[in-house]
């Protein structure tokens, strides 16, 4: 017991700790939460957002985008969502019944239940679970459960192909994104996602050094490939499996998919912003006067509408950026995306976990953040980030030049059985 | 209220856990499986250990449920409905099996280890206050703590007082990991393609029990 005392005296002032007291009021939080944000404005975000990807895709290809329903096309989402709700529901005949209702749902639920412990702004979470980012990995990863049964469920080969790459992808790329939130919950001592907030206050955001960058990245590579977005669409890849494991689904059980699909970008534009680029603090390492006007209601009122304005302008940039990608880059093949995972992502965010204890050591430890301290930390962790990236780019290439020239390719069976 | 909500949790795990051992599907048994594990996280936030509860969904049904219905995926034919029965002679040492589980879980929860001065089987208890107030027990401190700061205290109690069956766990998980390995890799003297790349071609080649004679690999591992 005694190592634990002296490691939590030095590292989270007790006062720190993030406690969630049961009362009425917090049942009255709670229950708001669930009415108006869950119910209203995260299903608007994301109508909104696809309205935004079709304006952007069409910006990319030098189309005009929807323009005909409202204003710019303003309208458009909402008769989309009327169009897939009175759409037929149709249930393949030889589908598992049950199962296939269900998919939608739990792919859905996992979406949705990753928001809960987003902190917004200044005490603007819903709930702030002490192991909040625990929680967070969990419930997303219940969503590849969810779009296998979907694939399974279809009794169909395309879904059922697309519910295997599914699978392959989601669980491969969720190592490294896991692996590389292990420097933030490191520094911050706390698996609390308002506790990574609030450190991110003192120590300036966690973009802003070398591991924390390397981590960044990872996180939000291994980000868009699990949320299926090209360049890592395996699983729905129109040209070759048709629509992958939605094949099967119709009407607005489809748009569940959909729905869940956008705001999983959302969602992980959001950890990203609060793991990594300080939530809603607009200047990097200023610590940011919570208190400007007094201490009264309408300062908080008005501090938080300026934290939210800004986290929400970072998460835009970040679905920007996805969206961006999205029109740019194509596909990648199968064995090359896990050999991406395995092979280079992986080893670095292994590796990532001793330069952020480096980082942890030369820069947090000391506690309070100056310049010096930073500099140096940044220097030496810079060195070892940089020259692990280059080794491991290295190592992958030579490794891939020893073989022959066509040896990633899978091999195709001999003729006799393929026409069995 | 809480004795309620357990009551209803415990009967879906058992009904989950009977569905599993029943199901002549295999993936059907994978889903009641996810189902009782959901159950069993259930319990956890029920005990207020949210981290465990965490844990367990994650570990649980976002890897080892879904790896194993890619197994079953991988190795069976692909809907999972070859409809399987026990063979007769596993029927005895399984039931042994599986009393020497229930033997072992019933000394483990009889000799679990309360906070001080408190006794394991007694009554409910509401989670703790937050503030601390004086004159409380020194169990309601020590649950507080618990409570507050999970992972922490899982961390230095599996160091300290769990590390034996820690170990022993991860032995265990290496010994699991050879013993796949070893059931599924075989030298292949003769050049023919590795099995994966002739079975990604089989889904588009029809759903149907077309490769139940040459799969002696897979009826050893699910056996």
């Amino acid at each position: 017991m005694i190592p634990d005392e002296v490691w939590r005296s030095a590292v989270v002032p007790v006062a720190n700790l993030q406690l969630v007291e049961l009362n009425l009021q917090t049942w009255i939080r709670w229950a708001l939460w669930l009415a108006v944000g869950f119910a209203g404005i995260f299903p608007g975000i994301v109508a909104y957002m696809v309205w935004l990807e079709r304006k952007v895709a069409a910006r990319f290809q030098d189309r005009i985008g929807p323009n005909r329903v409202g204003p710019l096309g303003l309208l458009q989402p909402i008769a989309d969502a009327i169009k897939l709700i009175t759409k037929e529901n149709i249930v393949p005949r030889s589908a598992d019944r049950i199962v296939h209702l269900l998919a939608p749902i739990l792919v859905l639920v996992s979406a949705f239940l990753v928001m809960a412990v987003v902190p917004f702004a200044v005490g603007l979470v819903p709930v702030d679970l002490p192991s909040g980012l625990v929680y967070l990995i969990a419930v997303s990863s219940l969503s590849p459960l969810g779009i296998f049964l979907a694939g399974w469920s279809s009794r169909n080969k395309y879904s059922l192909l697309g519910a295997m790459r599914a699978v392959a992808q989601l669980v491969s790329y969720e190592v490294p994104q896991v692996l590389a939130t292990i420097p933030v919950a490191l520094w911050a001592g706390s698996l609390s996602l308002v506790t990574i907030f609030d450190r991110q206050l003192e120590f300036g955001w966690n973009v802003f050094s070398p591991p924390g960058f390397l981590a960044f990245a990872t996180f939000l590579i291994a980000g868009v490939a699990e949320v299926n977005r090209t360049p890592f669409d395996l699983p729905e890849a129109e040209s070759e499996i048709i629509a992958g494991y939605h094949t099967e689904y119709t009407g607005m059980r489809f748009g569940l998919f959909f729905l869940a699909e956008y705001l999983s970008v959302f969602g992980v534009s959001c950890v990203a912003t609060v793991l990594f680029l300080g939530g809603g603090t607009p200047i990097p390492f200023l610590e940011f006067p919570v208190d400007l006007l007094g201490d009264s209601t309408a300062s908080l009122i008005v501090v938080n509408l300026i934290l939210l304005s800004v986290f929400l302008l970072k998460v835009l940039g970040f679905i920007f950026l996805m969206f961006w990608i999205r029109a740019t880059l194509p596909r990648m093949r199968v064995d090359r995306l896990m050999n991406f995972a395995w092979k280079y992502l992986v080893p670095l965010s292994i590796l990532n976990v001793f330069f952020a204890a480096i980082w942890y050591e030369m820069v947090i430890r000391p506690g309070g953040l100056t310049f010096g301290n930073w500099l140096r930390g940044t220097l030496v962790t810079g060195v070892l980030v940089a020259a692990a990236v280059y080794l491991t780019f290295l190592l992958n290439r030579k490794l891939a030049e020893a073989k022959p020239l066509d040896a990633d390719w899978p091999s195709v069976a001999p003729a006799t059985e393929a026409a069995r | 209220m809480a004795s309620i909500l357990f009551l209803v949790i415990a009967t879906i795990g058992l009904a989950t856990a009977l569905g599993t051992v029943l199901s002549r599907n295999l993936v059907r048994a994978g889903l009641y499986l996810v189902a009782f594990f959901f159950a069993v996280a259930c319990l956890f936030v029920l005990l207020e250990a949210e981290f465990l509860a965490a844990i367990q969904v994650l570990v649980y049904i976002g890897a080892v449920a879904i790896l194993l219905m890619f197994g079953i995926m991988l190795t069976r034919d692909t809907m999972g409905d070859d409809t399987t029965a026990i063979p007769v002679g596993w029927m005895v040492p399984g039931l042994f099996g599986g009393l020497c589980v229930f033997a072992v879980l019933v000394v483990g929860i009889n000799n679990s280890i309360a906070p001080s001065g408190w006794s394991p089987w007694e009554g409910t208890s509401s989670r703790p206050s937050i503030v601390k107030e004086e004159a409380e027990p020194g169990w309601v401190a020590e649950r507080r703590e618990a409570v507050n700061d999970m992972g922490r205290v899982i961390g230095v109690e599996l160091m300290t007082r769990y590390v034996v069956p820690f170990e022993v766990a991860g032995l265990l998980l290496t010994a699991a990991l050879v013993g796949a390995i070893a059931l599924a890799h075989r030298e292949d003297p003769d050049p023919k393609p590795p099995r994966s790349a002739n079975r990604a071609a089989g889904p588009g080649a029809g759903d149907g029990p077309s490769t139940e004679a040459e799969e002696p690999v897979a009826s050893s591992v699910s056996s």
